[in-house]
């Protein structure tokens, strides 16, 4: 009846964080309780109007929609609902409800293969490497591997214990929840959601050997790549559709340009963006850096700064002087980062643009821009902060002790 | 919206009132209005609720978020345009409704209303002052003539609807003034009658003609409902001049209290107490004026127009003022979770009672019942009172209780049964088993009686009610006539 839940001024404490407004809030999960009671009940008096004796057996009864006359309203004069209320002309024994369990098709599901191959890795944690073809029709490729592994490793596997080496186009969310310790080694390209929630594994996508395009103008992996990702690193040597990392918490990736909205809601992790950037980037991004190589200089206006700062990626010995401690990124100059993903970025997908960009390191880095997040910045200095008046303490009342001998 | 986080900054403020000392020596109103910044502060706290409930709240259905908005913008100008735009006479209700509309706020759930009733007031009392009101006249005429019968704020509001889509309208009066209840019956310093001139200029500068002191119909042998009337017309004398009579005369019965020694000199009705006041106020002579100066009162019935009666009592001198319900004392508060939105039954205290009560005067008294008038010689003493109880819905006395209290004029204030059934029978008017003209509210064919072209609304067609149902009942029935007339209407319903 408000319809105010995006103003923060609910009156009656539902939707809003303002500690005033919530102290309003008179309601009980009892009071919830009774009113699905109350549901129930007069559900249960419809139903016995109707003669109807089992809920199933009023799925579909479209036939006893009706609507009500005699209300008297402009909005309500003219509605007609009957196609909406019309019952398809269908033989008894057709099924007006669900009657049957879907079948997902998980035995022929490719990870069964996976995990086939993955055993020794599984069971004694031998390495193994083996290929395979990837087709678009697969999906979540190396989810259910990444369940198996994780029910006898509950921390995974040391690094690139599996590595699997795929041709072919990935289908939607290729590597999704990919655990510690394998690697998905894609030459070719992928479709949506791929690394969505990755958890700890690497992802690699290169284009295929007969691609003869130039990869920072080719799309290769779709829309809302790394949605949500924690823990891992991907590394796509090619263009991303829109939403690219959006969500991101943790984990590390390398593309080669995006589409619109990327980096949107990130909340963490490390992003480097080696192209292009569609428009609205990092919006409501309040965590985590995006390093953007910005070649025409028009970044700032495809970047949503509303949450986020624009600052240069200046060198480590630059840095060392000019921005304290506290609010560096992961403890790391961002020079080391950037080059560090780079470096892995060639060496895995042997991307043209990473070389071109480390052999002219001193000009390429001058056009990085460092997009940082100003909650993220509050957050790191007041992290510090706590930190040093923890350590701190203790060590004055040790000094205290040492006085008092 | 104004102010999106103004119900958390703002508190609800009253409109002042004037000392009780100085307000009692007269009978001019007594209430300050807001001052501009304190209407944009209160008009701030309005939420703008996706469903105002105020909105439906409102009989007229007044378009309150948006003029709240309007006057905490400082568009002055555009607030009485949609204030208007819903109700004819906002000065009225600003001043005298009760604010169904407040009880509907939805602030008012666990916090205190919007003061809707104070900007609406303020927003009037601007526009008259800055000249905004003035007459609207009719793009053309229609040429059909309509008979309005009853001037009170229902025939007000119907004739202003019906002279505005261009039709010739009388409005007919039988006392000397227009404005039925609110001009007699409303106290001044509730309300006073230069609001209802004002109108009624800008009525008659509309094409309205008003026609007062002339009685349709007749009344009742020995009536106690004032009647001022010089002239009388029959109603088939107006069925053959008008092409539509819109019956708008009220519900001006008063419920009677058929106790023994209901004879005695000094027990009246308060409708013929308060008439006379407002009739000496408006400077008229009148002899063996009915007064309270030094009496001991008891005016019965715990409603508005019991409490009128007080503050006309308080004003006039009485000696003591004792009122009676007949129903328990309502909590102070209502369990809001219970009403909320609808109006609460709780107690309340008017400004009547408020000064009577300062100057020691009131004694209200709840629960009580009039067994019979004790007299002497003829003149009212006492009123023999019982305690009752309310047991399952029936009201039962309570044993030993018997009590008689000092009165020198009982006033009966129990309000109305029904309009006066003589009005009704001359035109062969229908009745409800209440004895009201008998009349839906349909859009199709409402406020229509049995009667071809006589129509009927407000307190005479619904029975006892508030003005700005009056003025809800008017402005539908006007459609309702205009459509009758034309076919088709473009008057709101």
């Amino acid at each position: 009846m408000m319809r105010k839940c995006h103003l923060n001024t609910c009156p009656v404490g539902v939707a809003t964080q303002d500690p005033a407004l919530r102290k309003k809030f008179s309601g009980k999960p009892e009071h919830v309780v009774n009113y699905f009671f109350f549901i129930a009940e007069e559900v249960r008096q419809i139903m016995a109007q109707l003669g109807i004796k089992k809920f199933d057996d009023m799925i579909g009864r479209a036939d006893l929609l009706d609507m009500r006359q005699g209300i008297e309203h402009w909005k309500a004069s003219g509605l007609d609902f009957s196609r909406l209320l019309a019952v398809p002309q269908v033989a008894d024994d057709v099924p007006r409800f669900h009657v049957d369990v879907q079948d997902h098709g998980l035995e022929k599901a490719l990870d069964q293969k996976l995990i086939e191959k993955s055993k020794p890795a599984i069971e004694r944690g031998e390495k193994v490497q083996f290929m395979e073809v990837a087709r678009n029709v697969n999906r979540s490729v190396g989810a259910m591997l990444s369940g198996a592994v994780t029910k006898v490793h509950p921390q995974g596997l040391p690094d690139d214990t599996i590595r699997i080496q795929l041709e072919g186009t990935g289908g939607q969310s290729f590597g999704a929840f990919l655990c510690n310790g394998i690697t998905l080694y894609l030459i070719g390209d992928a479709n949506d959601y791929t690394g969505k929630g990755l958890s700890g594994g690497r992802i690699v996508v290169r284009p295929s050997i007969d691609f003869r395009g130039d990869a920072i103008n080719n799309i290769i992996v779709g829309n809302t790549a790394m949605y949500g990702a924690t823990l891992g690193e991907a590394f796509f040597a090619g263009v991303a559709g829109e939403r690219f990392a959006v969500r991101l918490s943790g984990a590390s990736a390398v593309i080669e340009g995006t589409g619109d909205h990327g980096c949107e809601y990130m909340t963490g992790g490390t992003v480097a963006v080696l192209g292009k950037t569609g428009r609205n980037f990092a919006a409501g991004m309040s965590g985590g850096i995006a390093y953007v190589y910005d070649e025409d200089g028009q970044f700032a206006t495809r970047c949503n700064t509303a949450m986020v700062s624009l600052e240069k990626v200046l060198t480590a010995a630059e840095q060392e002087t000019a921005v304290p401690k506290p609010v560096w990124h992961r403890d790391q100059s961002d020079e080391a980062q950037l080059k560090k993903l780079l470096e892995d970025h060639h060496r895995w997908t042997g991307s043209k643009r990473a070389r071109d960009l480390l052999d002219n390191w001193s000009t390429a880095r001058a056009k990085f821009v460092k997009v940082f997040p100003n909650e993220y910045k509050r957050a790191l200095g007041e992290i510090h902060a706590a930190k040093t008046a923890k350590t701190a303490a203790p060590a004055k009342a040790k000094k205290a002790v040492a006085a008092a001998k | 919206m104004g102010k999106i986080t103004g119900f958390m900054e703002f508190e609800r403020i009253k409109e002042g009132y004037k000392p009780v000392t100085e307000r009692l020596k007269n009978y001019k109103e007594f209430v300050i209005g807001l001052d501009d910044k304190q209407a944009k502060d209160q008009s701030a706290r309005c939420m703008d609720c996706g469903t105002p409930f105020c909105n439906s709240g409102c009989p007229v259905n007044n378009i309150i978020p948006d003029f709240n908005d309007l006057v905490y913008q400082g568009d002055w100008k555009t607030a009485i345009d949609v204030l208007h735009s819903t109700n004819n006479f906002p000065e009225f209700t600003g001043r005298i409704c009760p604010a169904p509309c407040e009880a509907a706020c939805t602030l008012n759930y666990n916090d205190d209303a919007v003061g809707i009733k104070s900007i609406e007031h303020a927003i009037i009392d601007r526009a008259w002052s800055e000249g905004w009101v003035t007459p609207q006249l009719p793009k053309h005429k229609t040429g059909k003539k309509v008979a309005v019968v009853g001037s009170g704020p229902a025939g007000m509001a119907a004739a202003q609807q019906l002279a505005r889509v261009g039709h010739d309208v009388t409005l007919f009066e039988k006392n000397d003034r227009i404005g039925g209840l609110l001009r007699y019956g409303i106290p001044d310093f509730k309300m006073e009658k230069s609001h209802i001139d004002r109108r009624a200029e800008q009525l008659q500068a509309e094409g309205v003609t008003i026609r007062t002191g002339v009685l349709v119909g007749e009344m009742p042998k020995g009536t106690k409902v004032t009647n001022w009337a010089k002239e009388s017309i029959t109603p088939e004398q107006l069925k053959k001049e008008f092409d539509a009579v819109l019956l708008t005369g009220g519900s001006e019965q008063s419920r009677d209290l058929p106790a023994p020694g209901r004879d005695l000199a000094g027990i009246h009705f308060a409708m013929e107490f308060l008439p006379q006041q407002n009739k000496v106020n408006a400077g008229d002579k009148l002899k063996d004026q009915l007064r309270a100066d030094g009496k001991h009162v008891v005016v019965i019935g715990g409603g508005d127009t019991g409490s009128d009666c007080v503050g006309t009592s308080t004003r006039h001198g009485a000696a003591h003022v004792t009122q009676f319900e007949v129903m328990p004392m309502p909590p102070e508060h209502e369990n809001k979770s219970l009403v909320w939105p609808y109006w609460p039954l709780k107690l309340r205290t008017s400004s009547s009672h408020d000064e009577s009560a300062e100057k020691g005067l009131l004694q209200r008294e709840f629960a009580i019942s009039t067994k019979e008038f004790v007299g002497e010689k003829g003149q009212v003493a006492g009123v023999k009172t019982v305690r009752v109880e309310w047991k399952d819905g029936k009201m039962v006395e309570v044993a030993g209780s018997e009590e008689v209290i000092k009165a020198d004029l009982v006033l009966l204030a129990m309000g109305f049964v029904n309009p006066v059934a003589t009005l009704l029978d001359g035109f062969a008017v229908d009745k409800d088993a209440r004895g009201n003209a008998k009349a839906s509210t349909e859009a199709a064919g409402g406020y229509a009686t049995n009667v071809p072209k006589v129509f009927a609304a407000g307190d005479v067609r619904r029975g006892q009610s508030l003005v700005v149902w009056a003025i809800r009942e008017g402005r539908q029935a006007a459609r309702a006539v205009d459509e009758f007339l034309m076919g088709v209407s473009d008057l709101p319903r």
